[in-house]
């Protein structure tokens, strides 16, 4: 069980820093998303840039095996309709499903109130998703898809590319946009 | 700290950390480490999946035929994971971070112009919980498995979901907004 143990050092680390950026905050969210305010948009970017560049250095040097990739598979409607509904429940609520377990821990009531949601989309969910769901997710399937296969680069070379780029837009975008 | 419905949250507390680095890039660089480390011994940081875990042991001890019969819970598999962990430390990292800080979160935050009523607060709440969990569950993640555990693994899937969460992300949170004056 020390994936479990890695898992756990993981998430409490997730938690406080997800905690200490104000991203458990429905109002920062909201600001966010009202691109009054970039600071978790920005927080998120630099954590993909430097997570994509030291996993594949890491990967280049220890060998793919050693490492514990797992892609998602790119099935276009389904992931794309989900992030539509996602980011609508994101706007409204303020939550993300895992900063309603931090907000939880942080004493948070509204936090609680949407992981109680969350439990019963979950829910709903797993009642709809043989019929109404799997047909969606069917459509246009590519499976598990990496940029490094569609531009036909490596994969490190991608991954620094692309780190590169976002923390180039971070750099360059403001953290406060507009002050209330 | 109370704050009213068109108030953003203090700047001052994520412009700048003590040390003249902005919080986000000092917290993003520490998170960017544990998602690549998390890469290299266990997997992926992602929480969604967690929530119909949860659902399916709940199910299989209550109306286990039903459980069964489900082949999405069947697929999803057990609660014991190393994904529970990851939710379980959420929930202590949050709580520790607030505590060894002194940071007092309100018990609810008014995120939206009209959204003026703890109940009304409550209800968009539970409607934002519902639809994140369920938009998550159909795209298979969520902010952490699909934006940035799979961006981080350059994932074209992780970059559709991003796509699609900012464009409604940005558009109810705008329209929430100016519809509440």
């Amino acid at each position: 069980m020390t994936a479990a143990i890695y898992a756990l050092i993981a998430g409490v680390a997730m938690g406080a820093l997800i905690q200490r950026v104000r991203a458990s905050s429905p109002s920062m969210i909201a600001a966010n998303l009202r691109l009054e305010n970039l600071s978790v948009i920005k927080f998120m970017a630099t954590t993909i840039a430097v997570g994509a560049i030291l996993a594949y250095l890491a990967s280049a040097v220890l060998g793919k095996d050693a490492m514990h990739f797992e892609i998602k598979p790119t099935y276009v409607v389904g992931v794309l309709l989900g992030g539509l509904v996602f980011g609508v429940g994101f706007g409204l609520g303020g939550y993300c499903p895992g900063t309603c377990v931090v907000g939880a821990g942080e004493g948070r009531k509204d936090a609680l109130v949407a992981l109680l949601g969350g439990v019963v989309g979950a829910l709903v969910f797993t009642l709809v998703f043989s019929s109404v769901i799997a047909p969606i997710n069917k459509l246009m399937d590519y499976g598990k898809l990496t940029l490094d296969q569609v531009l036909g680069l490596p994969a490190v070379g991608v991954a620094l590319g692309l780190g590169a780029i976002f923390l180039g837009i971070v750099y360059m975008l403001p953290t406060v946009v507009k002050k209330n | 700290m109370a704050q009213s419905a068109t108030q953003a949250p203090p700047a001052s507390s994520v412009a700048a950390g003590s040390s003249g680095v902005p919080a986000w890039a000092k917290f993003g660089v520490i998170f960017g480490v544990v998602g690549a480390l998390s890469i290299l011994t266990w997997g992926p940081i992602g929480v969604s999946g967690t929530y119909p875990r949860f659902i399916g042991a709940i199910m299989r001890r209550l109306a286990p035929d039903m459980a069964h019969a489900n082949p999405y819970l069947e697929k999803m598999g057990s609660l014991i994971k190393p994904e529970t962990f990851l939710l379980l430390g959420l929930l202590i990292g949050g709580f520790l971070a607030a505590k060894l800080t002194g940071d007092k979160a309100a018990a609810a935050e008014y995120p939206h112009a009209g959204e003026k009523t703890t109940a009304r607060r409550y209800r968009d709440a539970f409607i934002g919980g519902f639809l994140i969990v369920f938009g998550a569950r159909i795209a298979g993640g969520c902010t952490s498995g699909h934006i940035i555990s799979g961006i981080m693994q350059l994932s074209v899937s992780g970059l559709i979901f991003a796509g699609g969460v900012f464009a409604t992300g940005i558009l109810t949170a705008k329209l929430l907004q100016k519809g509440g004056n």
